[in-house]
């Protein structure tokens, strides 16, 4: 097959010297998330290097968070990131119907991911803890009082300030995808437009949803597990 | 990349992904080893999922080394980055 | 959006949009986006200028009314002295406009959009419309910085690069609003910076027209591509930093309180992680310029041509793992400091072989000296002087003495003016027939060359020996102190100085605008050049080639013995030639 005979939107653009191989939008894309790393580095390190360098041990996993809940949110999470590789699967063999589900059902996924996150949230500020640490008179500063040690009572302020601003802009950019990915939804896969031969928004923005899956597979890890 | 490359396993590798999640969850909770140990071994697993996610999702494994490269360069970045600041406060 | 469009969508070149507002305001042609950046990045300039003006009254003249003063309003200077809470703004402003708002965008914004796609033989960037994002959240950027100024005790106190505590809390520094738009402003023009940055990277990666192979890119090209990938993995770092900042400041986290278990340190080393990388961006794209303007001057290709680009590469790299040396002082672990010494020292070794071969372009050459030209020799020599008395700094013992006071000062204006804003002088001169189709004034461009330089080196040379004598930096009355009393008479000459140095520039002010309308109508190559963007008319039409241009050769062929003109372009075919293989497209 001749590549004069190949229609396809997603190859590199021609005549042109060789790249590396990918179209632009996903190339950019790519060099977009390498940034995006760099971003998770300033804020997930300086938590690293916080609690390090940190005078005093902080809350025992699982004592301030809810683990089951999260748990079961980074499985989610997992899921949704299998369900858009498949609805990127389906539209490269042309499955109209297949990228419907697949990438329907990742919405659902990424809305309901941050729905609990939105949950988790107003629980744990309605139980007292917050960015600056834990409010006065509040259930989770007496039950800290009463156990300094297991609840990290000296260095709540940290521990509150790494917590939220790692997990927020987590979910910021989890929101941003769910927003793009219902766009794209509305506007290119209920209609058709994608094809076996151009399905560039479905693989990219696939891109970085399994990126945002990725960092989150990092942050439970290090900040509800250990 | 276009239509031609076979796709891996999805299913299998979301299997992979729940069973290492588990063992993440009984690592943390039920093994009574000591905390820096877990650490390592906590580490070690989210490091195998986002590998996972990276070369199978992402699709990294199939494509070309230099785009490859491209996603690799800010880790080592980021590991002098901590490191470095780490090592600030052992003396 | 296209469906399944052909292998190589072309775009309409020739008729682009046709109404005022897409053509030159929300316009996605790169030519004009860049455009775009050089008036906004101009007036900020103009801006950090008069910011040091009224800096420099202080020092030379401190506490007498400054002349013109009495605009100011009783908060910042009353009756035209300055406040010393007046002068520390004056100085952080200065810093943040000239580096993040001025020398930045000025080398990135404006010459990485304009010259990328023409020197590659691309239509227009790859991504147009985020390119044009890109320029709107840079003005939305330098409006919120702005914005500073008039909000109710005035912008941040805490000098540019914003230490903690300082920073964190208004309480130290009795600025509130005015901090917390600083830390906007910077998460903003972070995005701008790495927008821009992803589309110059796809760009150069994948959209290089037939025999423009990476080896026989213009060094301009390199270095901008080089500078975008800095950009795109340190900028985040800042906005991340500021993000924090900003936490800090507004929603009671503790990431820079050491009362609460966080550490002022730890701004800044994410600071100076982001900053050195930067100073990196700062100088790069101006040193590809100068090779595209040096090689041309002297009508010879440049010297090593392979070694520039690992040079450039290896000055990227080293400037990774380097920024400890802002920290010096700081109180950090001393074996950590000692590697940042040698890796800071290291960094030389490139700069040098660059300098070595800018030397020996030039060296037998038939030297050409237009306006570009002197202003890139006038850049390596400052560049070498600002280099030097980087390696003063390198040496951890010496700079526990210099550090925070003028030397330090005396380099970064070395290396910024001397280096970066010569280099944009030259770069200004050199590519204006192409954006504007006119040529500026050769004479007064020289009148202003030598006039700069003047007095460029009286306003900053002195600055090594205050810096010698302890002069600190940032301070407001240096006759408050008695060992600095007798430097008193070198702070005045400085002073005086760097009022002709501003007065200068409306020279250049009178040279650019007033070309625009009366400048000699300028030929498609009028310094017989090699680049692609010299086979183009001026302007260059939208989309710029109606199909990509043929490459046969790099970009240095001057005085070649293959052809009777001393200059050979990269598009033009001799009988020798033959045309670029192109690898087979992806999936055949």
């Amino acid at each position: 097959m001749t590549h004069a005979a190949v229609v396809s939107a997603m190859r590199p653009p021609f005549p042109a010297e060789r790249g590396v191989d990918v179209y632009n939008k996903k190339l950019g894309m790519w060099v977009f998330l390498a940034s995006e790393i760099m971003f998770f580095t300033a804020l997930i390190g300086s938590y690293v290097i916080l609690r390090f360098g940190a005078p005093a041990e902080w809350a025992l996993p699982g004592k301030v968070l809810n683990i089951p809940v999260t748990a079961f949110n980074t499985f989610l999470l997992i899921c949704s990131s299998v369900s858009m590789v498949k609805a990127y699967a389906a539209i490269s063999h042309g499955d109209q119907k297949g990228l419907r589900m697949w990438f329907g059902l990742t919405i659902l996924g990424g809305a309901a991911f941050v729905g609990v996150q939105v949950y988790e949230y107003t629980h744990l500020i309605r139980h007292g803890f917050l960015p600056s640490g834990f409010r006065d008179g509040s259930e989770l500063a007496e039950l800290a009082a009463a156990n300094p040690i297991v609840y990290g009572q000296t260095i709540a302020g940290l521990y509150g300030s790494t917590f939220f601003t790692m997990t927020g802009f987590h979910g910021f950019h989890v929101t941003c995808g769910v927003i793009s990915m219902l766009y794209l939804y509305i506007t290119r896969v209920l209609p058709g437009k994608y094809t076996k031969d151009d399905h560039a928004g479905v693989e990219v923005v696939g891109l970085y949803w399994h990126f945002v899956d990725l960092v989150w597979i990092i942050l439970f890890t290090i900040v509800y597990l250990i | 990349m276009d239509t031609a490359h076979k796709h891996p396993n999805y299913i299998l590798i979301w299997v992979y992904l729940a069973v290492l999640t588990a063992l993440e969850l009984g690592l943390a909770f039920e093994l009574p080893i000591s905390r820096n140990l877990k650490l390592v071994l906590l580490m070690f697993l989210a490091i195998w999922k986002a590998l996972l996610v990276a070369m199978y999702f992402m699709h990294l494994k199939f494509e070309k080394w230099n785009l490859r490269i491209l996603f690799i360069i800010p880790l080592p970045l980021a590991a002098i980055l901590i490191l470095a600041v780490i090592t600030e406060h052992i003396w | 959006m296209t469906t399944a469009a052909a292998p190589h969508a072309m775009p309409h070149a020739g008729h682009g949009p046709t109404s005022f507002w897409r053509k030159y305001i929300f316009s996605t042609d790169h030519k004009i986006i860049g455009i775009q950046f050089l008036f906004v990045s101009l007036f900020f300039l103009l801006v950090g200028g008069i910011l040091a003006m009224q800096i420099r009254w202080q020092l030379g003249f401190p506490g007498r009314p400054m002349p013109g003063g009495g605009i100011l309003p009783e908060t910042m200077a009353p009756g035209g002295v300055i406040l010393p809470e007046y002068y520390i703004q004056l100085v952080t402003m200065h810093g943040t406009f000239m580096v993040f708002f001025a020398i930045m965008p000025l080398l990135v914004g404006v010459y990485a959009n304009f010259l990328i796609p023409l020197k590659i033989g691309a239509h227009d960037m790859a991504f147009p419309r985020i390119n044009m994002a890109s320029f709107w959240a840079a003005f939305l950027a330098g409006m919120i910085m702005l914005a500073g100024f008039f909000v109710p005790d005035g912008p941040s106190r805490a000098g540019w690069t914003m230490y903690a505590p300082l920073s964190a809390s208004a309480e130290y520094s009795g600025v509130s609003t005015g901090q917390i738009l600083w830390c906007l402003s910077i998460v903003v023009l972070g995005l701008s910076s790495i927008l821009g940055s992803l589309n110059y990277i796809t760009t150069i990666i994948n959209n290089r027209a037939p025999g423009m192979t990476w080896f026989r890119m213009p060094l301009s090209v390199w270095a901008l591509f080089i500078t975008a990938i800095l950009g795109l993995l340190a900028l985040p770092v800042l906005s991340g930093a500021g993000i924090m900042l900003l936490f800090d400041q507004t929603i009671g986290t503790h990431f820079f309180d050491p009362a609460a278990g966080g550490q002022a340190l730890l701004w800044q080393h994410l600071f100076w992680f982001f900053g050195h990388p930067e100073v990196y961006i700062l100088i790069l794209p101006a040193m590809g310029m100068v090779s595209d303007i040096i090689s041309n001057g002297s009508r010879k290709p440049i010297f090593g041509y392979h070694s520039m680009v690992f040079a450039i590469v290896a000055i990227a790299f080293l400037g990774w793992i380097v920024w400890g040396h802002h920290m010096f002082v700081s109180g950090m672990n001393p074996t950590l400091g000692s590697t940042f010494m040698v890796s800071t020292l290291a960094i030389a070794v490139p700069s040098a072989i660059k300098t070595f071969n800018w030397m020996g372009t030039m060296w037998r050459g038939n030297l050409r000296f237009h306006v570009p030209m002197m202003n890139a020799v006038g850049f390596v020599s400052m560049f070498v002087i600002g280099g030097l008395s980087g390696i003063y700094m390198a040496a951890t013992p010496l700079d526990m003495f210099i550090h925070d006071t003028y030397f330090i000062v005396a380099h970064i204006h070395y290396v910024l003016f001397g280096g970066s804003l010569f280099a944009l002088f030259g770069a200004f001169t050199y590519w204006y027939p192409k954006m504007f189709g006119r040529m500026m004034s050769e004479r007064w461009g020289k009148i202003h060359f030598w006039l700069t330089f003047l007095f460029y080196n009286a306003t900053f040379f002195p600055m090594h020996i205050l810096g010698m004598g302890g002069a600190m930096r940032r301070i407001y009355d240096p006759t408050q102190y008695d060992f600095l009393k007798p430097y008193q008479p070198l702070n005045q000459f400085i002073s005086i100085s760097a009022f002709l140095l501003f007065a200068t520039q409306i020279i250049f002010i009178v040279n650019f605008v007033g070309s625009l309308f009366r400048g000699k109508k300028a030929p498609a190559n009028p310094w017989d050049d090699n680049g692609l963007e010299w086979t183009l008319p001026n302007p260059a039409p939208h989309g710029n080639w109606e199909k990509p241009p043929t490459v046969y050769r790099g970009p240095y062929e001057f005085s070649s013995p293959e052809v009777a003109e001393d200059y050979l372009p990269q598009t033009r075919k001799l009988p020798t030639d033959r045309e670029p293989v192109l690898a087979p497209a992806a999936g055949d």
